[in-house]
């Protein structure tokens, strides 16, 4: 079925017209793709539109508003694309009254999305931009993002809008749901270059907000420490080496990365940690045995924790205990 | 920080302390009702800290003027009373806790001094068999007011009538010029805060440098008072165990050793939400991304081994040149002393005793008359 319109096929009379949209076909090329004004959607491929366009034709018309130069697209960015791709030279559209403001010209791009899908943290926060942008009054702005759904809590609504500030790679963690609200809005606190290498980071690793929150924490201060940036950070060939180990599975790759920030940031402490380690195990405590080291290694107290179920074992202990006391390794533990 | 402005308490608005204040620093004033409206001057700044060095607050103490310095459970404290005068300071270091001690931070100096003064009487009074070690250091500096009020002066005449209590000034500045030609009976310890040059250039900004300390303690040794010196606090970089030298070192070059009551050593130390104000407030400093941990009393300290590798390099200096200085570590447990210091305060009777009888020594003092 070939559902392109003819040069000459004027389907206006098509649609019932009212004085806020009129129905026409227009040529393509008189559309102005470049003006991103009012896009909502974060998707750039139309592929699947294609399909259905060159299948069934454009069940629905794209809304556009007249400038000077041409059209400017309200809603239908993806379709337009899809007929652009499709080697249309005209389409049929709906044009905005010149009555209409831009203010609703957003809400109408709006409503369009949300009518289609949930709107997704980036589409919600290109929504609230664009109300803010265009709304005569904070009063008007409020009545039409509740109108259209969208956040209406002032604290929430202030956090989102941020969001298609941030860089693009940290909005693709949003939408990959690698990076979450909080994170993203950590990583827009920092420069785009420092927040596009996290990003990549967490994606490769596909680590929890705290996980993030930690290497972040780690990264961000060996690098205030040693005057340096954090992609020369990440970028250590220590570090690589970790996170381009195929061989690897990702969970060991966490734990690695993880565990390599710490000694770069905290030297003699993870030194102290793994000392203590070594020590104990030469001690052999077996399972029924666990010595706790003093909390970051500042009192004095160490703990020891003993599990038995009947005096027999609890006597086993007390000789176990005995040969710890006399073993050269517990004077290191105390030493160190 | 240059004061720019005035607040005065409507209840000392005629005291003759404040108005003689008034006179000497001719900053545009305003007499305020409740201490609240000066907090919230001072609140809604960008910068409360920095807008709190810039307005003096001119009031009573309401409360105690003597009170027993915060020690902490667990690190051993040296029992020092602190008489305070006022409060915050118009220098700016990076790591100073007032930052967030006061909520807001003001620079606040209490006028009445007949209260002052009549609690020291009562507290000297009383505590006539107890040697005491007084200082006014540890809100403030002890001689930012030297220029506009004559605390000092009044202090020291006060600890001079008496033969069982020290006062230590404590400060950073040179402001020793009020002290001279005063009759102190060597009950006033000049004390001084020291630091190697590079922690004194980036992180204490508006503060004498290390010549100018040395020069001003000096002058002091040579007009009788007994001297303190405080590294504290001291901060870990790379080089920093050579500076330290350098600085005691030319602390025994200008000071005579015999004349040194005692050198108290402290590594950096802050309560959590220092950080924060340290990272808005000095972004360039570097010093709070050293391995700290949180320590029993909550702060955050350097890990214990890197702080006893520290103290063992300077008191060993301080023992090359001066043996029989009294070396003690604030607020450190009985293993940092045993290993940085080779024995443990109960070994001499306790930090306090350790301190009293070196005061004892130093300032003359005799308990019971």
């Amino acid at each position: 079925m070939d559902c392109k319109p003819s040069d000459d096929q004027d389907v206006s009379e098509t649609l019932p017209q009212n004085r806020v949209i009129n129905y026409r076909t227009i040529l393509l090329s008189d559309i102005d793709s470049e003006n991103q004004t009012f896009r909502i959607t974060t998707r750039s491929d139309s592929e699947d539109l294609l399909i259905s366009i060159r299948r069934v034709g454009l069940t629905q018309p794209p809304l556009l508003m007249t400038d000077s130069a041409g059209y400017t697209i309200v809603c239908g960015f993806r379709r337009i694309d899809a007929c652009r791709s499709l080697g249309w030279r005209r389409v049929f559209a709906g044009i905005l009254a010149k009555t209409v403001d831009r203010f609703k010209a957003a809400q109408f791009s709006i409503a369009d999305n949300a009518s289609q899908r949930s709107l997704n943290l980036v589409e919600t926060s290109r929504a609230l931009k664009l109300l803010d942008k265009f709304s005569p009054d904070d009063q008007q702005r409020r009545d039409a993002g509740q109108a259209l759904g969208l956040p209406t809590n002032n604290s929430v609504a202030q956090q989102i809008k941020k969001i298609c500030r941030l860089p693009l790679a940290v909005q693709e963690g949003i939408l990959a749901n690698t990076i979450n609200l909080a994170m993203a809005l950590e990583l827009g606190r920092l420069d785009p270059g420092c927040a596009k290498e996290l990003s990549w980071l967490f994606k490769e690793l596909k680590l929890g907000l705290n996980k993030q929150r930690e290497l972040l924490f780690l990264i961000k201060e060996i690098a205030e420490r040693e005057n340096t940036s954090i992609p020369l950070v990440i970028a250590e060939k220590a570090l690589q080496e970790i996170l381009k180990n195929e061989e690897m599975d990702r969970a060991v790759r966490r734990q690695k990365v993880r565990k390599y920030l710490r000694q770069r940031r905290f030297p003699a402490f993870s030194r102290a940690e793994s000392n203590f380690r070594k020590w104990v195990g030469q001690l052999k405590l077996g399972n029924n045995i666990d010595m706790i080291p003093p909390r970051n290694f500042e009192g004095e107290t160490f703990s020891m924790v003993l599990r038995f179920s009947n005096r027999k074992e609890l006597d086993d202990l007390k000789t176990k205990i005995e040969q710890i006391i006399q073993h050269p390794a517990l004077g290191k533990i105390f030493d160190e | 920080m240059q004061i720019s402005k005035l607040f005065i308490d409507r209840q000392v608005a005629d005291h003759p302390i404040t108005q003689s204040i008034q006179s000497s620093l001719k900053l545009p004033f305003e007499v305020v009702q409740t201490a609240q409206q000066v907090y919230d001057a001072v609140s809604s700044s960008n910068d409360p800290v920095r807008q709190g060095k810039k307005c003096l607050y001119l009031t009573r103490n309401r409360g105690a003027f003597l009170k027993k310095c915060p020690g902490t459970h667990y690190y051993t404290c040296c029992d020092y009373q602190i008489l305070h005068i006022g409060s915050f300071c118009h220098m700016d270091c990076s790591y100073c806790v007032l930052q967030t001690y006061f909520h807001p931070p003001i620079l606040q100096y209490f006028v009445n001094h007949e209260d002052l003064m009549a609690e020291l009487d009562t507290t000297l009074g009383q505590l006539r068999n107890k040697i005491l070690r007084i200082g006014t250091g540890e809100f403030t500096d002890s001689l930012i007011w030297e220029s506009w009020t004559h605390i000092s002066h009044l202090l020291i005449q006060r600890f001079a009538s008496q033969n069982h209590a020290v006062l230590e000034l404590k400060t950073k500045t040179t402001a020793v010029k009020p002290l001279q030609n005063l009759n102190h009976k060597r009950k006033t310890i000049a004390a001084w805060s020291l630091n190697t040059r590079h922690i004194i250039d980036t992180e204490e900004r508006r503060t004498a440098g290390l010549d100018a300390r040395f020069k001003a303690a000096a002058e002091c040794e040579t007009w009788g008072y007994p001297l303190a010196f405080h590294f504290d606090p001291l901060v870990i970089y790379d080089g920093c165990e050579d500076d330290y030298i350098r600085v005691i070192q030319n602390l025994y070059s200008r000071i005579s050793a015999g004349n040194i009551v005692w050198i108290s050593l402290g590594t950096l130390r802050f309560p959590p939400s220092i950080k924060t104000v340290i990272q808005k407030r000095f972004p360039n400093s570097k010093i709070i991304y050293e391995e700290f941990i949180k320590g029993l009393d909550g702060k955050m300290r350097y890990f214990k081994p890197l702080r006893i590798q520290l103290y063992r390099k300077i008191v060993t200096c301080i023992r090359d040149h001066a043996p029989n200085t009294v070396v003690y570590l604030c607020m450190e447990d009985d293993e940092v002393w045993r290993k940085a210091l080779g024995f443990i305060p109960a070994d001499v009777g306790g930090l306090p005793h350790m301190l009293d009888m070196s005061a004892a020594r130093h300032c003359d003092l005799k308990i019971g008359e």
